[in-house]
């Protein structure tokens, strides 16, 4: 990608962010779904894929594009309010990656699948059969603590996914202003010339994507050796050896 | 005044229905505390399977405690504690309809129990993990055919 802006065309949104973002909404029904009809197995999975995820767009957050990094677009309420004041004005003239508004509901939502997703590894049925990868580690009532909350979270975060679909297509028709399009293509063209935003390197992402699909496995696996013994490791056979009762 | 008369008539009404409330058959109560000890136990136990190193006396003590919970289960459901007795239950009428086949999913909870507790003494994990798996057999075969599924 070149640094100099075409007919004012950049690419706002990097591939990574792109394929969060749609792995998000793919995933998010199938989540539901799953619960919905008790199948945990299928849930469990799904929910490793989006722990991976949400663990990869905070690490990108940190050390990706700069229209992904949470420094560049989280604002004070200050900023917000005079965004608020003049964005009506400015209709024609979008920010070059999120405004301070939008920010909002990048942070509420990814804020609440972390919380989600957080609450699942504890989280139980009521026979606590099937259960998430961390719920032994903490007692019955804290787990079904986790699980109510774990059924709270997911009201909230569809309230904020009704009020972020909302607000987007009060962008497209009272604002004349296509948010969906430039989340699928990445590009975006402005009625001025911009400055291409620096995106981050493939080699930036595939280790970034490499460290999360690593931390989601270890932590779907029990954390061990702490939490749990390793998979390769399943066999029970230390307790006869060792003294009765050692281990507490 | 009318505020007074308001006040009075609720602090009368009050204590009417709490003690209302606790008018209903005792099964109701006394069975829900049973199975939440049960499924306490349980957890308590497949946890430890799940660690790097079990807690055999863990296992143990949860073992005799569902042991014991289980041989209640049977007379948890006396007649008139079904769903229409006016309190939320997850009990099914099959349960009084078919009083044989429930008498024995619930000899089977107590003898697939007994079973984990003789295999918990042994300190054998292979048998202990074999038991357990048959005791979540007995709950599971009992959940399916007698309570309610969840929606």
């Amino acid at each position: 990608m070149n640094d100099q802006a075409h007919n004012g065309a950049v690419v706002v949104w990097d591939v990574p962010v792109r394929v969060v973002h749609w792995s998000f909404v793919a995933l998010l029904p199938g989540l539901w779904w799953s619960a919905e009809t008790r199948q945990m197995n299928l849930h469990f999975t799904l929910g490793l894929i989006m722990l991976g995820l949400v663990v990869f767009r905070l690490i990108w957050g940190i050390v990706g594009s700069s229209t992904a990094r949470f420094n560049r677009f989280v604002t004070g309420p200050g900023t917000i309010l005079r965004y608020l004041k003049t964005s009506a004005k400015d209709a024609g003239q979008p920010k070059v990656g999120h405004n301070p508004l939008g920010a909002l509901s990048v942070i509420a939502l990814l804020g609440l699948l972390s919380v989600q997703v957080g609450l699942g590894l504890f989280a139980q049925d009521t026979d606590a059969v099937d259960s998430g990868p961390l719920n032994h580690l903490v007692s019955w009532d804290a787990a079904t603590a986790a699980s109510e909350a774990h059924e709270i979270v997911f009201k909230l975060l569809l309230a904020v996914i009704a009020l972020h679909i909302a607000a987007i297509l009060f962008y497209r028709i009272v604002r004349k202003n296509d948010l969906i399009r430039p989340m699928v293509s990445g590009r975006r063209t402005f009625s001025s010339i911009v400055a291409q935003p620096p995106m981050a390197s493939w080699i930036k992402a595939a280790t970034a994507a490499m460290i999360a699909a690593a931390l989601a496995l270890w932590i779907s696996y029990g954390v061990p050796p702490w939490g749990a013994k390793f998979p390769w490791d399943q066999v029970d056979k230390a307790q006869d050896a060792s003294p009765p009762d050692s281990y507490m | 005044m009318k505020k007074l008369h308001v006040i009075a008539a609720s602090l009368m009404v009050l204590p009417a229905m709490t003690a209302f409330a606790a008018d209903k058959h005792p099964a109701f109560k006394l069975r829900h505390h049973n199975f939440e000890i049960m499924g306490k136990a349980m957890k308590g136990i497949f946890d430890q399977f799940k660690k790097p190193a079990a807690n055999l006396a863990t296992i143990r003590a949860n073992a005799a405690i569902l042991s014991q919970s289980a041989k209640k289960v049977g007379g948890h459901f006396p007649k008139g504690t079904g769903p229409g007795a006016g309190v939320k239950t997850e009990a099914l009428p099959a349960i009084w309809e078919k009083p044989a086949e429930f008498k024995a999913a619930t000899d089977r909870l107590v003898n697939t129990a007994a079973g984990l507790q003789a295999a918990s003494a042994s300190g054998d994990m292979a048998k202990i993990q074999a038991a357990a798996g048959a005791v979540g057999g007995s709950c599971k075969g009992c959940h399916d055919s007698f309570r309610k599924p969840k929606g």
